[in-house]
């Protein structure tokens, strides 16, 4: 791990809107991780920047979400549930899947 | 205390102090000290009511005092003892209008308290209580006038009032209201609690450990099955959360005709309905029209399975390889036998269970003949199986996992023969609760041979097992479990369930002593010395002969085991909490630890990521998970990331 990791990294919907999330954040849903090791040698890695084409700004945003929900409660026991929009289940569930959280 | 409450049921509730004989015996009253003071603190007060109001009412409390004094008068010309008689009484009588006033739950719920707390502390306590309530303004009896304690109206006390926040009274509106507030208060508090609780402990039972936040697939998976009925389509899924899904809608029993659709889809070629009670007739034919491609067909619990769909199945689902019914009983002996004749020779594997009306030998006969293919099969409680399907089993020569559990009993040389004809190409065999009962014209107490000789037929034909599970079985000895694992030429096992082999009398709990039965020490350490080194899940549950230096032995905390991820040990009587703490430290990827009925096992610490369940003296839970970090995870874990930044720093130049 010879370069230095930026502490932030911008993942990007299909209809163009960019979140920044803390990498140790985004690193918890396994694609992304995978994508940005720097180790892996992908464009990703080097810009750390990730383009989803198969997410929307929506769906994508209740996953930035749910990622610091998971680092907020990674220690703790009986973590309350958050709140999932029944319509947005479907995709969240295909791009929960894609991403490996 | 029973005593001492048995003696005072004729007056003063509550505990009774040696002062207060004392004093009783001397005719001395307490109670008649505590009555004359409040009776004179009333007077005062009534009397400045008297003065202050210059209504109606003076007289009439002033008539109640002259009423007391004439009392008391009388009193005084009694007896001394009568005395204390009557004003006990009287204090009695006094005491439940207040507590009558004091009605509403929560003043009861005071007493309650208060009353525990006597009880617990010294005898004095029953004083301090009524001198507590002695400096307070008397509370009002009923009929007589009050100022509400909130909205500080004036209003008649009934028995019914409610006590306010500060012990005086309310009146009717201002007391409504307390009691609406504290059953919302008490609404709010109560079902969260409860339904975290229940839902925590269903979690742990399902091995779902509570660390840590859920994944978001577990999350919208479950947000979905709660809206099960909502749902027009689900759209392309992955076949694993397709599954899953099936899986968590079976288990709400959620899945009915309505909801079975979200599950077929034309290009499908698996279809899993684990629940399948709520279905009719028709909707399994509605499976084979929608998904005719179909080639793995499991469904559980599929009462309303009938002749007609079994008919439909052959004429649609031409490419169908792996059935599994379970509970399918109004399918008749003819139609399995059809099935067969039609489908057999493309099948590979068949699972059928819980039949008791068909699916005869004849049955079994037919499926050995037209399905010469199958690879995998399994019986399980159909009742009407014997011998004749043993033998007809033992033709298939290309099966690879067999799985029997037969309801009729099974002469033990049946089976051996089961075993040396088809044992070769086995990789899964089980045979479960085979009482293994010897043949009748056999002679002698003990035929030590010809009781193991199905492990020793095992011994000799098996050498591709990875699975091996040999249950319920009170025949087999020690010896036999021994000669099993001595010198087998099968590679390790990954998968051993012996369990409860072990002898059954109720009188010798031990079993015999010099001649052990069912899997005990000399066998369980032969099995460790063949299979150790590959042994992921061992079930020696109620394998009650082994013995503690046995277990300890095994697992010494030194020796690894490591593959072992699941042990079972429950009714093992001798297992204790220095076993169990080996074996975290034995088994390096040990998940789950069960000991139902391991009564020495105590205050144990359980290591993070692995779950104990079943140990009784566990005081907060059945099941206990890991918290903390032991220094031998601490090791282990940085061995783990050494190995990681080696497979980077390898990885490195390849991708670059």
């Amino acid at each position: 791990m010879a370069q230095k990791l930026s502490e932030y990294v911008t993942l990007v919907s299909s209809d163009g809107f960019e979140f920044k999330v803390l990498r140790s954040a985004a690193c918890i849903a396994g694609t992304i991780k995978k994508a940005l090791d720097p180790s892996y040698g992908f464009r990703e890695g080097s810009e750390n920047r990730m383009k989803f084409e198969n997410i929307n700004g929506v769906i994508l945003e209740k996953v930035c979400e749910y990622l610091y929900y998971n680092q907020k409660y990674a220690e703790a026991r009986d973590v309350p549930d958050p709140e999932i929009p029944p319509e947005l289940c479907l995709e969240l569930l295909i791009a929960a899947d894609y991403l490996d959280v | 205390m029973s005593g001492r409450r048995s003696r005072n049921s004729a007056g003063i509730r509550g505990p009774h102090s040696a002062l207060t004989d004392f004093l009783a015996a001397n005719n001395i009253s307490a109670q008649e000290i505590r009555d004359s003071y409040r009776q004179r603190l009333q007077r005062a007060e009534q009397d400045a009511a008297a003065v202050s109001e210059e209504n109606g009412e003076g007289p009439a409390t002033q008539a109640q005092g002259g009423d007391d004094e004439g009392q008391r008068e009388d009193v005084q010309a009694e007896s001394s003892a009568m005395a204390v008689e009557r004003t006990r009484k009287r204090k009695r009588d006094q005491e439940d209008a207040i507590a009558k006033i004091k009605k509403g739950k929560e003043s009861k719920k005071k007493a309650a308290k208060s009353k525990k707390k006597k009880r617990g502390s010294d005898d004095e306590g029953d004083s301090d209580f009524d001198f507590e309530d002695m400096y307070k303004k008397a509370k009002k009896l009923p009929g007589q006038l009050e100022n509400c304690e909130l909205c500080e109206k004036r209003f008649t006390v009934t028995s019914y009032s409610k006590a306010g926040p500060d012990g005086g009274l309310l009146c009717t509106s201002c007391g409504k209201e307390m009691t609406k507030e504290a059953k919302a208060t008490a609404k709010a508090a109560k079902p969260v609690i409860r339904k975290a609780r229940r839902k925590i402990e269903s979690n742990r039972l399902d091995g779902i450990t509570t660390r840590g936040p859920k994944t978001l697939q577990q999350l919208c998976i479950e947000k979905l099955a709660k809206h099960a009925d909502d749902i027009e389509e689900l759209g392309e899924m992955p076949d694993a959360i397709m599954n899953r899904l099936s899986e968590i809608f079976s288990k709400k029993r959620a899945i009915n005709p309505t909801t079975v659709k979200l599950f077929l889809q034309p290009d499908m070629d698996t279809v899993v309905i684990h629940e399948a009670a709520s279905l009719e007739t028709e909707d399994f034919d509605q499976v084979f029209a929608v998904v005719p491609n179909i080639t793995k067909l499991a469904l559980r619990n599929c009462c309303q399975f009938k002749d007609t769909n079994v008919e439909y199945m052959i004429e649609k689902a031409k490419k169908l390889k792996d059935i599994q019914l379970l509970g399918a009983n109004l399918v008749s002996n003819d139609k399995w036998v059809d099935l067969f004749i039609a489908r057999g020779h493309d099948l590979r594997s068949l699972k059928l269970e819980w039949l008791d009306a068909a699916f005869d030998d004849q049955a079994v006969e037919a499926l050995t003949t037209f399905c010469p293919n199958l690879e995998r099969l399994k019986l399980e409680r159909c009742k009407q199986l014997g011998v004749d399907s043993i033998d007809a089993i033992a033709r298939l020569e290309k099966l690879e996992h067999l799985t029997l559990r037969f309801c009729k009993d099974v002469p033990r040389d049946r089976l051996v023969n089961l075993v040396s004809q088809i044992g070769t190409n086995l990789q899964t065999l089980c045979l479960e609760n085979f009482i293994d009962s010897a043949i009748e014209d056999i002679e002698g107490e003990y035929q030590t041979e010809s009781d193991d000789l199905l492990l020793d037929t095992i011994h000799n034909t098996c050498r591709h097992l990875t699975k091996l599970r040999f249950t319920e079985n009170h025949e087999c000895s020690d010896q036999g479990y021994v000669n099993l694992f001595t010198e087998w030429e099968n590679p390790p096992l990954r998968y051993i369930d012996f369990n409860a082999t072990r002898d059954v009398d109720n009188s010798n709990p031990d079993g015999p002593e010099d001649f052990p039965i069912g899997l005990a020490s000399v066998g369980f350490k032969a099995l460790m010395a063949h299979s150790g080194s590959r042994l992921e899940y061992l079930d020696v549950a109620s394998c009650r002969h082994i013995t503690h230096e046995t277990f300890a032995n095994i697992f010494d905390g030194v020796k690894q085991y490591p593959h072992l991820q699941e042990i079972n040990m429950s009714f093992c009587p001798v297992v204790d909490t220095q076993i169990v703490a080996a074996i975290f430290r034995s088994c390096p990827k040990i998940k789950k630890v069960v000991t139902f009925g391991c009564f020495e096992v105590a205050d144990v610490v359980v290591p993070r990521g692995i779950v104990l369940i079943g140990a009784p003296k566990a005081q907060d839970a059945i099941e206990q998970f890991g918290d903390v970090v032991m220094d031998f995870q601490k090791e282990l874990m940085r061995e783990m990331e050494k190995d990681r930044a080696m497979m980077a720093r390898v990885v490195v130049p390849v991708m670059a």
